[in-house]
C-alpha cells in the first residue's frame, strides 16, 4: 500500500491518463447491460411481473405463445394436480389500435393483445381507473405508456382489421410484451379476435395459448405425463421461449463478455509493462530486502484503488447518462446488476495483476550488482 | 569471532560440467565491526560475485559466510531475503533510489518492508539525514538531487536497518573526485561512529585513504595487500601508500 500510494500520487498524468480508460471501458459496460436491461423488459416486462411460476404449452411449441394452442378446459383439471395452487389461461396477439379513425400513421399504435380470465392472478394492478369486469368483454386496462401517444381513460379504439372496440378502463405499469405496450382484454374477446377466421381454431374447444400455474412445488414431468400433450416450462424458460428475446440478449451479453476480456486485457497489460519498465528497480528493493509479497502487494493494491474509484466514476457517469437519454430509449437500470458487474470488473482488473505479480518473482536481485548471470 | 563478517573458504562456479568457470575460488577474509575493507581489482576478477556472495544475494558453490558468527551460505531464497533485510546494508553503484520516493519516504520503505514505520524509526531516519547533510533536502525526490545527494541518500538507506554490515559497489564511480571523496568520507565516518563491518568494492584508488585494510582481488583470488587482519593497526592508506610507489594498475 505504502508503495502503491505514493507512486499513484508522484506519477498522476500516467495512472490518471490510464483510470480515464477504465472509466470509458465500465461505462461502456454498464450502458450496454443498461440497454441489454431496457430491451429485455420491452419483450418480456409482462411475463417477467406474472406471478405465474410455470407455464403449459402445447407439446412441440418450443415454450413459445404463438405456436401453441390448447383447450381452456385443461385449467380446471390443472388445478387438482398436486403442487398447483392456481392456474389461468393465458392468449396472445399483435395487433394495432387505430385512434379515431386510424386515417393516419401516427394514429396507429402497435400493440399486444394479451387475453386472461378477468380477476385471476394474472391480472395487473392498476395504478389509475379500474380493473378488468366479467361483464363488461370489451372494456380493457392498457399500458400506461400507451398515454404518450394520446390515450386515456374512457378513449374506444379500434383494432385493425377487425370490428372490434375497446374501451380503457385503467392503466398499469411496466407491462410490455414484444417491445409493445401491452393490452389485456377479457380471454374471450381476445378469442373473439384472434380467431375471426374459420378453423383457425383447429378445432379446439375455447383455444388458449398457454395455461399459467402458480406453486413452487409443481413437477412439470408429472403434468405432461397427466395432459399428455402439453409441454412444461418454468417462467424464466418461458421467457426465454419468446421469439427473439433469447438473440436480443445473447447479442448484448457477447459484447459485454468481450468487453471483459478487453479489459482484464488493457489493465494486465499496463501493469505488465509498468512492471517490465521497473524491472532494475524492483531488483534494488530485492536486493535492501524486500520480498515478493511486498512489492506483489503494491501492484495489486495499485490496480485494486485505480480499478475501484474509475469503476465508480463509471457508475455515476451511468446514471448521469440515464438522467439524460430520451424517454422512449430502453434503457433500464438495475443497482443490483450494476453492483454485480462492478465487483466482476473489479474482480477481472485484480485478477488480471497476476501476469505482473509473476513477473515480479521472477526478478533476480542480483541485477541491483549490475550482474546477471 | 561472534561478530562482523566473515568469509571462509569460499568459491564460486558458474555453469556446470565443461562449461564449468570458476568466480571465486577458496576467498577467505574477516571486517570486524568499525573496520572498513577495500577489495580492488581488474573488471572480472569476481568482485561483484564476491559482494554478492557476502551480501546474501548469491549461494557459494563452497565455503562460508557468517554474519554475527551465523552462517548464512545455505540459507534459502526468503530466508536470505530476510538476512538482507536485517544484517546488511547495501550501497550501490549508480542513485539506486525509488524514483516515485522523496528522501525521506526512501529510508522510511526499508522499515515499511519489515513490518510497521514506528515514530522512532522516523526520528532516526531524520538524524541520518541530518549526518549526512541532507536535512533541508528530506522532501526532495531524486530527479531533484544532485549525483552527490542521491548517493548520500543511498548511504543513508543502507544504514537504516541498523545492519551488521555495510557492502558497497563502486559508490563513487558515477561522482566527480570532490563528490568521490565527500561520500566515502562519509561511509567511513558512518562506519566508525555506528561500528558497522564495511566492504567497499571499487576501481578508484583514490578513496583507498579512508579504508582500515584493502584487499585486491586477481584471478577469482583475493589477497590482503594492505592493512591488517587485526584491529588497531595503522592506516591502510599509509601502507598502502609504503607498499605501492606507483599507482596500481586497475
Amino acid at each position: 500500500m505504502f508503495l502503491a500510494v505514493k507512486e499513484l500520487l508522484h506519477s498522476k498524468t500516467k495512472f490518471l491518463l490510464f483510470a480515464v480508460i477504465i472509466v470509458l471501458i465500465s461505462w461502456l459496460v454498464f450502458i450496454l447491460n443498461g440497454l441489454g436491461n431496457g430491451l429485455a423488459t420491452l419483450a418480456a416486462a409482462s411475463f417477467q411481473n406474472m406471478k405465474a411460476d410455470y407455464v403449459i404449452y402445447e407439446r412441440g411449441s418450443r415454450a413459445s405463445m404463438s405456436r401453441s394452442l390448447l383447450s381452456e378446459d385443461l385449467v380446471s383439471a390443472a388445478e387438482q394436480l398436486p403442487g398447483v395452487e392456481a392456474a389461468a389461461p393465458m392468449g396472445s396477439s399483435m395487433a394495432t389500435a387505430l385512434k379515431g379513425e386510424g386515417a393516419s400513421d401516427e394514429d396507429k399504435v402497435d400493440i399486444a393483445v394479451l387475453g386472461i380470465v378477468p380477476g385471476s392472478f394474472l391480472e395487473p394492478a392498476v395504478i389509475e381507473g379500474k380493473g378488468l369486469d366479467r361483464n363488461q368483454p370489451y372494456e380493457v386496462i392498457v399500458n400506461d405508456t400507451m398515454k404518450k401517444e394520446g390515450f386515456k381513460i374512457g378513449d374506444t379504439f379500434s383494432l385493425e382489421r377487425t370490428n372490434l372496440f375497446l374501451t380503457i378502463v385503467g392503466f398499469v405499469k411496466d407491462q410490455t410484451y414484444n417491445h409493445v405496450p401491452s393490452v389485456f382484454v377479457p380471454i374471450d374477446t381476445w378469442r373473439e379476435m384472434t380467431f375471426a377466421a374459420p378453423g383457425s381454431d383447429r378445432g379446439i374447444a375455447h383455444p388458449v395459448n398457454a395455461i399459467m400455474l402458480q406453486g413452487r412445488e409443481i413437477d412439470p414431468a408429472q403434468v405432461d405425463a397427466e395432459f399428455g400433450n402439453t409441454e412444461t416450462v418454468t417462467r424464466s424458460q418461458a421467457i426465454q421461449g419468446i421469439p427473439g428475446y433469447k438473440e436480443e440478449s445473447g447479442t448484448i451479453m457477447m459484447m459485454l463478455a468481450f468487453l471483459m476480456v478487453i479489459s482484464a486485457m488493457v489493465i494486465g497489460v499496463f501493469f505488465y509493462v509498468l512492471t517490465l519498465q521497473k524491472t532494475y528497480q524492483f531488483g534494488i528493493l530485492k536486493a535492501i530486502g524486500a520480498r515478493n509479497g511486498f512489492l506483489s502487494r503494491a501492484i495489486v493494491s495499485q490496480v485494486f484503488l485505480l480499478s475501484l474509484v474509475s469503476i465508480a466514476a463509471g457508475v455515476l457517469l451511468t446514471y448521469g447518462t440515464a438522467a439524460i437519454l430520451p424517454e422512449g430509449m430502453p434503457f433500464h437500470l438495475e443497482a443490483q446488476t450494476i453492483a454485480v458487474y462492478a465487483v466482476i470488473l473489479l474482480l477481472i482488473a485484480v485478477l488480471s495483476s497476476w501476469i505482473s505479480v509473476r513477473r515480479i518473482s521472477k526478478i533476480d536481485p542480483l541485477i541491483a550488482l549490475g550482474k546477471v548471470e | 569471532m561472534r561478530q562482523g563478517l566473515e568469509v571462509i573458504g569460499v568459491s564460486h562456479f558458474y555453469g556446470e560440467g565443461h562449461n564449468r568457470t570458476c568466480a571465486l575460488n577458496g576467498v577467505t577474509m574477516s571486517v570486524m565491526p568499525g573496520e572498513f575493507a577495500a577489495v580492488i581489482g581488474p573488471s572480472g576478477s569476481g568482485k561483484s560475485t564476491f559482494l554478492s556472495v557476502a551480501g546474501a544475494l548469491l549461494t557459494p558453490s563452497e565455503g562460508e559466510v557468517r554474519i554475527e558468527g551465523r552462517d548464512i551460505s545455505r540459507l534459502s531464497d526468503k530466508e536470505r531475503s530476510r538476512i538482507r533485510l536485517h544484517k546488511i546494508g547495501f550501497i550501490m553503484q549508480t542513485s539506486n533510489l525509488v524514483p516515485y520516493l522523496n528522501v525521506l519516504d526512501q529510508l522510511l520503505v526499508v522499515k515499511k518492508m519489515a513490518g510497521k514505520v514506528t515514530p522512532q524509526d522516523k526520528t532516526f531516519a531524520l538524524q541520518l539525514l541530518e549526518e549526512l547533510g541532507l536535512k533541508e533536502k528530506w522532501r526532495k525526490y531524486p530527479d531533484e538531487l544532485s549525483g552527490g545527494e542521491r548517493q548520500r541518500t543511498a548511504i543513508a538507506r543502507a544504514f537504516m536497518n541498523d545492519p551488521a554490515v555495510i557492502l558497497a559497489d563502486e559508490p563513487t564511480a558515477s561522482l566527480d573526485s570532490k563528490r568521490g571523496h565527500e561520500v566515502a568520507a562519509l561511509i567511513a565516518k558512518e562506519v566508525k561512529s555506528r561500528n558497522k563491518a564495511a566492504i567497499m568494492v571499487t576501481h578508484d584508488e583514490r578513496m583507498l585513504e579512508y579504508c582500515d585494510k584493502i584487499y585486491r582481488m586477481e584471478d577469482e583470488q583475493l589477497t590482503l595487500v594492505a592493512g591488517s587482519d587485526r584491529r588497531g593497526r595503522k592506516g591502510a592508506a599509509d601502507t598502502w601508500a609504503a607498499e605501492s610507489p606507483e599507482p596500481a594498475r586497475i
